[in-house]
């Protein structure tokens, strides 16, 4: 086994953007939304494996933080008139900067206060929007990315135009955070994570880091949020409820909560479970009350099951498999 | 960044490639989405689950009791229809997901009585039924831009606007509480300023007037609200909100014996549901409510007598309220008018329907619905009630006297409107 190079990754993710270039051009149209979906979790899922698997600290706020990015976006895009692109530029930064504050705090507290401190925040701050006119209300706002390029034909779809853009900004955060997670900065979140005294004898700033660790982390959330907002083209605060919040971190921690290889598992889990849900609920009979609640059942089941036979994620179960099977062959 | 070997990338690359290549091709379309020679299929998604659930959750059992008994009886030209419901929990994300899956997978005709104006515009933007030809009929809200044709071409609204619920409010004020100090409870957005454009045409003056954030209702918010009002020493108290801010605010002021003349619009007013919560049937006890249909305990109506026989057997021991009765209103709606739009009906004649003769298909409301090529405004007229002594609205007088207007400036007026007698046995004719 060896560590793959950066430019090795690169070309690794040119080659996963082509095959899904392929993938978007052969499936039908509501697999292609749910890809688009998929890759909005994928984002807000790395964004978590960052700063919990990373930097050790807990974030129940997350959705807060997405509302941040897709409300920048479209304020940015409907009032300003700014480009999709600068748009989501503009949701990174405010989002990061929100974070930024956040991580100041954060800095200051730990497990069940930091817990509890995010907690608020995913419940308090998508109700604002109601305070002020600029965001629309319980309403929200429209936030329209336009139709695809008139080039690309008139089969073309508005969903695999999202897909397109939503893979694309994933792959690239991804491609950035994994180039982030092993440098420097890297081994200094997880220097800290493991022992912050330890970490801080051998010269880390480990209140810095933390809060740089949350500042990425938001930035990361809020580019999530602008791609959803796009998606599902408005803003609103019930869009971004805490569950949301809860089931980026069951996400999480289904892909793998120090890996960020295992980001897709979690991504994919989360949009396809209430499909699954509804397949089953119809092989044993559609009482209402069964898929209504099917789809949580699931989910929580899942987590269980994870926590208890694969604490650290599938991916890194099949790594530790490997590894111990690689040192009895040595042997 | 953990080690990750050359193989698996190969690997995973391989099982993409394969996935890819396997995927399922669009089927043929038949001659109409949704329609086969023995079904047709409707979607609807509406929160099932969830706060917001309270409610408008029995609206699909209110409509599948109708279909049902319509299919039991024959159906529509001898096909019956299957009406697919999905949970949204009131979020927009997942009303757009749900609907999504509607269209797309289980591939309906018609989208039917989604709920909620956020989450009817979203699915707008993103699922873009409009583009897709996809009708939406009978849309659970008040927000009056529903009407309008350019922006939402397929979509019907069926609920009066709020516009003209305030509007008819403001005439029953300046006839009955003149010289009255009048403080209104509203909600912070699209359906309070709504609510407020509507007073202001009808020249409301408010000695208070209490706005709310949606979320933000309960006992404890309700309480600061009394406060107000007992400050401006209104006399009457409107309240403007939902169920469960009109709740809040009746428990608490039952609480505090704080008992001023209520008025309730209708999102709100539904004495079932605000029973449910707890609030002691007395508070209700009259003050003065509006409704577009007939009350629900009016068994001498032949729609409300048949709705309800039919519901007390499909849904036993559920109690038959304004919820169930709109909810089997707008399926019987879209039978006719699937009746109407031929033997084999087709998204677009389905919708020619609607805009021809969308305002003489017979249903239970007071008032006709003001479809039209250039114009999908809904019922347009309420009636006066009070409530009983248990809690029910009756009309004053025992009689409907319905009041119709628009969402403009237009005078509010008696409705001369005659409601259609019921087709036999309340079937499509």
């Amino acid at each position: 086994m060896h560590k793959i190079k950066s430019s090795q990754r690169f070309v690794l993710f040119v080659v996963f953007g082509f095959i899904l270039f392929l993938l978007s051009n052969r499936v039908d149209e509501l697999r292609v939304y749910q890809g688009a979906t998929a890759a909005v979790f994928v984002i807000a899922i790395s964004s978590i494996i960052l700063l919990t698997g990373y930097s050790g600290q807990v974030s129940l706020g997350h959705g807060a933080l997405m509302a941040i990015g897709a409300y920048s976006a479209a304020v940015a895009h409907n009032e300003l008139h700014f480009s999709i692109l600068v748009s989501f530029f503009i949701a990174v930064l405010a989002s990061a900067f929100g974070g930024a504050l956040l991580g100041i705090a954060a800095a200051r507290l730990s497990g069940p206060y930091l817990a509890g401190t995010t907690l608020a925040l995913a419940i308090g701050l998508p109700s604002l929007a109601n305070q002020f006119h600029v965001l629309g209300g319980e309403q929200g706002l429209a936030f329209d990315v336009g139709s695809p390029p008139p080039r690309l034909g008139s089969e073309f779809t508005q969903y695999k135009w999202y897909f397109w853009i939503a893979a694309l900004a994933a792959l690239i955060a991804i491609w950035l955070l994994s180039n982030v997670l092993g440098s420097r900065y890297g081994r200094n979140w997880r220097a800290g994570r493991s022992n912050e005294v330890a970490a801080a004898l051998l010269g880390i700033n480990t209140a810095r880091s933390k809060i740089l660790a949350f500042t990425l982390s938001a930035g990361l959330a809020g580019l999530a949020g602008a791609v959803l907002a796009m998606i599902i083209g408005t803003v609103s605060p019930s869009a971004f409820p805490l569950a949301l919040s809860f089931s980026l971190l069951t996400g999480a921690v289904l892909a793998g909560i120090s890996t960020l290889s295992g980001v897709m598992i979690g991504a994919v889990v989360l949009v396809s479970i209430p499909e699954l849900a509804d397949a089953v609920a119809n092989r044993i009979g559609s009482s209402e009350k069964i898929t209504t609640n099917l789809p949580g059942f699931m989910v929580s089941a899942l987590l269980i099951v994870t926590v208890l036979f694969l604490p650290n994620g599938p991916v890194e179960h099949h790594r530790e498999r490997k590894a111990k099977k690689a040192a009895k062959k040595a042997l | 960044m953990k080690a990750m070997n050359r193989r698996k990338l190969i690997s995973v690359s391989a099982v993409l490639a394969v996935a890819s290549l396997t995927a399922t091709a669009v089927p043929a379309q038949a001659a109409e989405v949704g329609v086969s020679t023995s079904e047709i299929k409707l979607g609807m998604t509406l929160p099932m689950t969830g706060t917001a659930s309270l409610g408008y959750n029995k609206i699909p059992g209110a409509a599948k009791a109708y279909f049902d008994y319509l299919n039991a009886n024959g159906g529509v030209n001898g096909r019956k229809i299957t009406l697919i419901v999905k949970d949204d929990r009131y979020v927009p994300t997942e009303a757009v997901a749900k609907t999504n899956e509607l269209i797309l997978k289980d591939k309906v005709m018609a989208l039917l009585a989604p709920l909620g104006t956020a989450n009817v515009k979203a699915v707008a933007s993103s699922v873009n039924p409009a583009k897709r030809g996809v009708p939406v009929l009978f849309v659970n809200t008040g927000f009056s831009g529903f009407a309008d044709v350019k922006k939402y071409p397929t979509t019907y609204a069926i609920l009066p606007s709020y516009i003209m619920e305030a509007k008819i409010m403001g005439k029953y004020i300046a006839e009955n509480f003149a010289g009255k100090k009048i403080g209104l409870l509203y909600q912070d957005d699209d359906f309070g300023s709504d609510a407020l454009a509507g007073f202001k045409t009808a020249g409301v003056n408010f000695a208070v007037k209490v706005a709310y954030a949606s979320g933000s209702q309960g006992a404890a918010a309700a309480a600061g609200w009394i406060t107000k009002f007992k400050a401006a020493e209104a006399d009457v108290v409107i309240l403007f909100g939902v169920s469960s801010a009109t709740s809040a605010m009746l428990g608490t002021a039952a609480v505090l014996k704080y008992a001023p003349q209520w008025m309730l619009g209708s999102v709100g007013g539904d004495a079932t549901t605000i029973k449910l919560t707890g609030v002691p049937a007395g508070v209700l006890y009259n003050a003065i409510g509006f409704s577009p249909v007939p009350a629900t305990t009016d068994m001498n109506d032949e729609y409300v007598k048949l709705f309800s026989d039919i519901y007390a057997k499909a849904v036993p021991g559920s109690a038959f309220d304004l919820n169930v009765l709109l909810g089997m209103n707008s399926a019987f709606m879209t039978a006719q008018a699937l009746k109407a739009a031929g033997t084999n009906p087709t998204r677009k004649s389905l919708m020619a329907v609607l805009n021809t003769q969308g305002a003489t298909l017979a249903n239970s409301a007071l008032s006709p619905v003001g479809y039209s090529g250039t114009s999908h405004v809904g019922l347009t007229g309420y009636w006066v009630g009070k409530y009983s002594p248990t809690g029910d609205l009756a009309p004053l007088g025992g009689t409907y006297v319905t009041y119709t207007t628009d969402s403009g400036a237009g005078a509010v007026v008696k409705s001369t409107y005659k409601r259609p007698a019921m087709p036999a046995k309340g079937l499509p004719n």
